[in-house]
C-alpha cells in the first residue's frame, strides 16, 4: 500500500516539467505507534533524484536528517567538594531536539563546509539549544557537548557518515534507528541534495511518533484522572498481595 | 521479552523486572521490611527515571507488605494501636517529605541528599544491628547468658509523658516515640522511596523494646498504609506511578515475599538480624562509593527545566 503510494508520488513528480535536479522522498511509515511490545524500530527514508542533468555524480551528495520534538534540558556539573562529588553548577538549555539522526552519502566534512552545514542544522556539531541560561561560571559549550555525548550514548543522537545507500545512481535509501526511549511527538525527516557543496533541493516530511492501544489509555488515565489511576494501582497492589498469601497458604 | 512502560516511556525486559521484584520481595518477607531501600537503587541502575522509580517502588512495597502483614495478622502478631499512632505521624511526614523533595530537586541537590542520607542511615543502623547480633550469637556459642543490655528498662523513653498501654506489645509507654518515628519514616518514604521498615524494626526492638514477634507485623501494617497513601499522592502530584512496571514488580514481589516469610520464620532472630545488618551495610557501602568515586561523566543531563 505504502509502496504503491510512493510509486504514484514518484510517477507524478517525474511528469512535472522541471529543469534542475530535484528530489522526491518518502518514509516507510508516516506514523510510529508505540505499543506494549515496542522495542524500537527502523524508519526507512527513501527517495530519488529527478532530472539528473549530468552523469557526473562526484560532486553530488544526499544528506538525511531526522529530528525529534524540542525539549528543555537541565545539565548539571559535579565538583569534588570535601571528598564527595556534588552538583555545583547547572545550566538550562531550551529547544534542544530530543532526537537527532543524520546520515550522509559521504562524511559530512567532505559534503560541505561547516558553516553551510550549520545553516541547515546538519551534523551533531550543529545541534544547538535555541536559548540557554548562563552558567554560574564558565561557558555553555561544555554543557551542550555533554548533552550531545550522553544522547549519543543513549542512541538518541546519531551520525552515519556513509548511511545513505544508493540502489542506483538516482535511487537512495537510509535506515534510521528509532530506539525504544524516544519521546513521543512530532518528528521531521529532512532530505537535502547537495551539488558541489551547495544545497540544490530539500524536502521535509513530518512523522508522528505516539503511544497507541493499551499504552495510550494507561498514559492518558495517568495524566487525565490521576486519582483514579493511583487508587487503581493501590487496589491492584493490595489484591495481588492478598491473592498471593491465599495461594501459597493453600499449596503449603 | 521486552515490554514498554507507558509512564516511564521506555521499554524493559519483563522477565528481568519480574526477577528483581521476586528477589526484593523475598528479602522483604524474610526481614519484615518493605525492601524499597534495595528496589529504588536497582531500578535507577536499570535506567528508570528517578521520579518513576521512587513512586512505583511505593506501590511494590504496599503489595509485598500486605501479604506479609496478612500472614502476621493470622498469627495475631500485630499491635494495631501502635500502628495507628505511627500512621498518624506517617501521613504528616509524607506530606512534609513531598514538599521537601520538590525544593531539593529544584536546587539540584536531591541526589546528594538522597545518597548521603542513605549512607548515614544504613551505616548507623547496619552497624548497630551487626554489633548487637554478633555479640548475642557469640554469647550463645560460649554458653553465656545474652548481653544484659536488653534487660535495661529505665531508658529516657520511660520518662516521656502521655503514656498509653499497648496490650499486644506488653508495654506502657508515651505515645510520643511512635508518633515521631512515624513522622520521620513518612518523610523518608516520600524522599527516598523506602517503606522505612529498616528503621522501624530496629527502633521498635531497641528503643521501644517491643517483643520481636510483634514488631514485624506491626511495622508491616504501618508500611502498607503509608506506602498506599504515598502511591496515590505521587500519582496525583507527579504523574510518576507506572502501573505496568508496578504490576511486574508486584507479581514477582508478592511471590518472593511469601517464600521469604517462610524462610524467615525458620531462622532465629539473631541470625536474621545479622543477615539484615550485612545487607544494610552492603547497600550503604555501595551508595557511599557512588558519592566518593570519580564519576565517569562530570555532567548529568535531565530532561525538563527544574
Amino acid at each position: 500500500m505504502r509502496a504503491l503510494r510512493l510509486l504514484a508520488l514518484l510517477a507524478l513528480a517525474s511528469t512535472a516539467p522541471a529543469s534542475a535536479e530535484d528530489l522526491v522522498s518518502g518514509l516507510s511509515q508516516d506514523q510510529i505507534e508505540i505499543t506494549s511490545n515496542y522495542t524500537g524500530t527502523d524508519l526507512v527514508v527513501f527517495g530519488a533524484i529527478e532530472n539528473a542533468t549530468s552523469q557526473d555524480f562526484s560532486g553530488r551528495d544526499v544528506v538525511v536528517v531526522v529530528r525529534g520534538p524540542n525539549t528543555g534540558i537541565t545539565v548539571r556539573k559535579k565538583a569534588h567538594v570535601a571528598g564527595v562529588w556534588i552538583n555545583s553548577n547547572r545550566i538550562v538549555l531550551n529547544g534542544m531536539p530530543s532526537y537527532y539522526y543524520v546520515a550522509s552519502s559521504r562524511p559530512l566534512s567532505s559534503v560541505a563546509p561547516l558553516d553551510t552545514l550549520a545553516r541547515y542544522g546538519i551534523g551533531l556539531k550543529a545541534v544547538e539549544p535555541q536559548t540557554e541560561s548562563t552558567p554560574i561560571q564558565g561557558k555553555a559549550e561544555p554543557y551542550v557537548e555533554a548533552v550531545r555525548r550522553q544522547k549519543a550514548r543513549d542512541r538518541l543522537y546519531g551520525e552515519a557518515p556513509n548511511g545513505v545507500e544508493f540502489l542506483s545512481p538516482t535511487l537512495f535509501r537510509v535506515r534510521v534507528p528509532v530506539p525504544a526511549t524516544v519521546q513521543p511527538g512530532q518528528y521531521r525527516a529532512e532530505v537535502y541534495l547537495f551539488r558541489d557543496s551547495t544545497v540544490v533541493s530539500a524536502q521535509s516530511t513530518p512523522l508522528f511518533i505516539g503511544q497507541a492501544g493499551l499504552e495510550r489509555r494507561l498514559f492518558d488515565s495517568a495524566h487525565k484522572s490521576p486519582l483514579t489511576y493511583g487508587l487503581a494501582t493501590v487496589f491492584m497492589a493490595l489484591l495481588l498481595g492478598w491473592l498471593s498469601s491465599f495461594l501459597v497458604r493453600r499449596t503449603a | 521479552m521486552e515490554i514498554y512502560l507507558p509512564v516511564a516511556e521506555m521499554s524493559v525486559s519483563w522477565p528481568l523486572i519480574l526477577a528483581v521484584g521476586f528477589a526484593v520481595g523475598f528479602l522483604a518477607g524474610m526481614f519484615g521490611v518493605g525492601g524499597g531501600f534495595l528496589l529504588t537503587p536497582v531500578l535507577l541502575f536499570f535506567g528508570i527515571p528517578p521520579s518513576v522509580a521512587v513512586a512505583t517502588t511505593a506501590s511494590h512495597i504496599t503489595a509485598s507488605s500486605i501479604s506479609g502483614a496478612l500472614t502476621q495478622w493470622r498469627r495475631k502478631a500485630i499491635d494495631f494501636k501502635m500502628a495507628g499512632i505511627m500512621l498518624a505521624g506517617g501521613l504528616a511526614g509524607t506530606q512534609l517529605g513531598v514538599s521537601l523533595f520538590r525544593a531539593l530537586r529544584a536546587a539540584g541537590q536531591s541526589e546528594l541528599v538522597v545518597s548521603g542520607g542513605y549512607v548515614v542511615l544504613l551505616g548507623t543502623i547496619g552497624g548497630l544491628m551487626l554489633n548487637e547480633s554478633v555479640r548475642t550469637l557469640y554469647a550463645q556459642r560460649m554458653g553465656l547468658p545474652p548481653p544484659s543490655a536488653k534487660q535495661r528498662h529505665h531508658t529516657w523513653i520511660q520518662g516521656l509523658p502521655f503514656k498509653l498501654r499497648f496490650r499486644e506489645s506488653r508495654l506502657y509507654i508515651s505515645l510520643i516515640p511512635p508518633l515521631v518515628l512515624g513522622l520521620i519514616v513518612g518523610v523518608l518514604t516520600a524522599i527516598l522511596g523506602v517503606g522505612g521498615g529498616f528503621i522501624i524494626v530496629p527502633v521498635m526492638i531497641y528503643l521501644l523494646r517491643m517483643p520481636t514477634n510483634i514488631v514485624i507485623g506491626t511495622s508491616l501494617i504501618q508500611i502498607v498504609a503509608v506506602t498506599a497513601t504515598t502511591t496515590v499522592l505521587q500519582a496525583v502530584n507527579n504523574y510518576s506511578v507506572d502501573i505496568v512496571l508496578a504490576f511486574l514488580l508486584i507479581v514477582g514481589g508478592v511471590l518472593g515475599a511469601q517464600f521469604g516469610a517462610r524462610i524467615g520464620a525458620r531462622l532465629r532472630g539473631e541470625q536474621l538480624r545479622l543477615l539484615m545488618a550485612l545487607l544494610v551495610l552492603a547497600v550503604g557501602a555501595g551508595l557511599l562509593y557512588g558519592l566518593v568515586a570519580t564519576p565517569t561523566d562530570l555532567y548529568s543531563v535531565a530532561v525538563g527545566a527544574p
